[in-house]
């Protein structure tokens, strides 16, 4: 499966829009995580853990082809994500960039940027775009996803 | 208490097609359900219909997956169907997997899960999906009885109607606590017939109203199942009184033989063998129905609709023009393996939709060899029940059959189905003076004083025409081999001198 441009830019403004999410009561992990701990506590509460692992898993191992790096990181048995902050890089976000300026947030890597549009690429592929952006707005009830095909005219 | 004091019952529309008649107008609202059968009997699609139909976002519907399909493989195939709309998901239909709960728990906590669940939405709608995978784990804690006697009463009081999916085999019927606690009981059954496969449901059980007995049969296709009624939608309607009206062939001389015409709401059989005018009678019947502004359905198995409709032509009497009107409609019914039923309803609406008045059924013989085999043994009982229906709401049918032509009997129909019939005009062959001739007689009219007269007919460019003379010159008519009367009096003549030599 082809991480298409789509999926990648979806997946960017997920962690964008986490990024710039809860500043106050500031978590230690990182956007990733906290991006992917919304996906996955929204998906197990309708697929249960053995479906949302399942399907992580996979999302996992598409992931590593594009992003070597990620061969370390393992998804446990209830589909929660180990060993990702020894891949993901720990720098801080120089000033001039936006949308992490703000808030000093770590920006999203490359592993997490690729690691979350293919979950969201197979959920694409298994449930289509209408439900898939259902879930995701059952996720992020503030915001807006746009769906090409229902031509309702919303924006993220 | 006076019949207003009662409760009033709710009835929910299923979203089923053809659902709501069988169940007496709708599912009772709070009712706790169980829809049961084999593995693809299609009791998820079900639900999902009727989930469907009933959820809003003020009441939505909670569906709880539990072991067994995974909710992501589910959804990507319910999708399919046209009345999956993704736009009430989440906020109308939320699914909930309790695999976890059902695997590491007992039943306390798998009600515990619901419970939390129910009362923090609020639904209309309760579906647990599958059910009988939940209650297969060997349970330690709450037993099933008080488990599902639990369940019930909570989501009978939290104002849900609610449906428990469970792969049962009939012979589990008995002694389970889960049917006793039921209101309703739907069961799905799929029969292999020869090479064919028959899908049938049944309302075993329906607590607060009546619903169709029987087995009725079910199709799913890419609208979700569609159920027709054994009753065809039509016994609440009302009967029609006996017609006074008469209604004519367009032919005067026949007419005449029907003492006016054909009585209003009768079934009509016209028996004959290949070739003696029995579509072009029909024909012909349809078109005066037209000419004198009564809608009609003609049912084809046969000939496709433009050739029906062409040989109407050659015969004066244009087809095209009140199909374009939407008076008329030829429905060709020809695809193999449809359930009588299923025909059935195609004709059922196609009446209802114009308000036909009359309707011709272009044979029988087709309409039997379009049935899948396992249909064919209900042909009669189902024929039986379309005619009921159809003659009940004032629609004359007129239906051709082919009879084997014999000489040495006459046989007004080989379904042994005259008894369907109000009144029977048979055709058939007659060999007179070397010639292979053509006559009609009306063997049966109830309630009218129809003509003893053989007739004699011919098939010309206008249709069937009778002839003016009676075939009084000849005994034996309806043998196919009469004999001239004066042949056969001098042949009388002649057997009496014999008899006379040996008494002498």
């Amino acid at each position: 499966m082809t991480i298409s441009p789509e999926m990648r830019d979806l997946a960017q403004r997920l962690l964008a829009y986490e990024a710039d999410a809860d500043k106050s009561s500031r978590p230690m992990e990182s956007v990733t995580l906290r991006t992917y701990e919304k996906l996955r506590q929204c998906l197990v509460a309708f697929a249960g853990e053995a479906g949302f692992q399942s399907i992580a898993a996979r999302a996992l191992m598409i992931a590593q082809v594009e992003v070597p790096s990620l061969c370390a990181v393992q998804v446990t048995a209830n589909g929660t994500l180990q060993r990702l902050d020894d891949v993901e890089p720990q720098t801080k976000i120089d000033k001039d960039q936006s949308g992490y300026q703000k808030s000093g947030e770590d920006p999203p890597s490359e592993e997490g940027t690729i690691l979350i549009a293919c979950i969201l690429g197979l959920l694409l592929i298994f449930l289509g775009e209408a439900l898939t952006l259902s879930l995701l707005r059952n996720a992020w009830p503030d915001t807006t996803f746009d769906n090409r095909n229902s031509g309702d005219g919303r924006k993220a | 208490m006076t019949i207003e004091d009662k409760v009033k019952i709710n009835k929910l529309p299923t979203g089923v097609p053809g659902l709501d008649e069988i169940v007496g107008g709708g599912l009772p609202e709070f009712s706790f359900n169980i829809i049961a059968g084999a593995p693809g009997s299609g009791k998820t699609t079900l639900a999902h219909q009727f989930v469907f139909a009933n959820a809003t976002p003020e009441r939505p519907a909670l569906y709880f997956t539990v072991l067994g399909e995974s909710a992501i493989k589910m959804l990507r195939y319910q999708q399919q169907y046209t009345f999956f709309d993704p736009s009430l998901l989440p906020e109308s239909i939320r699914f909930i997997n309790l695999s976890q709960v059902v695997l590491e728990k007992d039943l306390g906590a798998v009600l515990e899960e619901i419970t939390k669940e129910v009362t923090k939405s609020n639904p209309a709608v309760v579906v647990v999906d599958s059910f009988r995978t939940m209650v297969r784990k060997p349970q330690e804690g709450m037993d099933l009885q008080a488990f599902i006697q639990r369940l019930a009463l909570f989501l009978a009081s939290w104002q849900a109607t609610t449906f428990l999916i469970g792969e049962y085999a009939e012979e589990e019927l008995r002694d389970n606590p889960i049917f006793t606690v039921a209101d309703g009981l739907f069961w799905m059954r799929q029969i292999t017939e020869r090479n064919s496969i028959v899908r049938k449901l049944q309302i075993i059980k329906l607590r607060g109203q009546a619903s169709v007995p029987g087995l009725h049969t079910f199709r799913i296709t890419n609208a979700g199942v569609q159920a027709f009624s054994r009753t065809f939608g039509l016994t609440a309607g009302r009967r029609n009184a006996l017609g006074l009206k008469r209604l004519s062939f367009g032919i005067p001389e026949m007419d005449k033989m029907l003492d006016g015409g054909v009585r209003e709401g009768d079934s009509v059989l016209v028996a004959g063998s290949s070739g003696t005018g029995k579509s072009v009678l029909a024909t012909q019947f349809i078109a005066e129905g037209i000419r004198q502004g009564e809608s009609g359905i003609v049912a084809v198995f046969e000939e496709r609709p433009q050739a029906y409709a062409e040989r109407a032509a050659t015969l004066g009497l244009d087809l095209e023009k009140p199909q374009d009107e939407g008076r008329l409609e030829i429905l060709y019914l020809r695809p193999l393996d449809l359930s009588v039923d299923e025909t059935m309803h195609s004709i059922l609406s196609a009446v209802q939709k114009i308000g036909a008045k009359r309707l011709v059924i272009d044979s029988l013989a087709g309409f039997e060899m379009a049935l899948s085999p396992g249909f064919r043994a209900d042909f009669r009982e189902s024929l039986y029940r379309m005619i009921f229906a159809l003659t009940g709401i004032g629609v004359t049918i007129l239906s051709t059959v082919e009879i084997d032509e014999s000489f040495i009997e006459f046989p007004f129909s080989t379904y042994s189905i005259s008894f369907l019939t109000d009144d029977i005009i048979r055709l058939r062959y007659v060999s007179i003076d070397g010639q292979l001739r053509k006559i009609m007689t009306v063997i049966k009219m109830r309630g009218g004083n129809h003509a003893k007269d053989i007739r004699e007919y011919e098939i010309t460019s206008d249709g069937v025409v009778i002839l003016n003379t009676r075939l009084t010159d000849y005994q034996g008519l309806i043998s196919g081999l009469p004999v001239h009367t004066d042949l056969s009096s001098r042949q009388k003549d002649t057997l009496l001198e014999s008899e006379a030599e040996k008494s002498s």
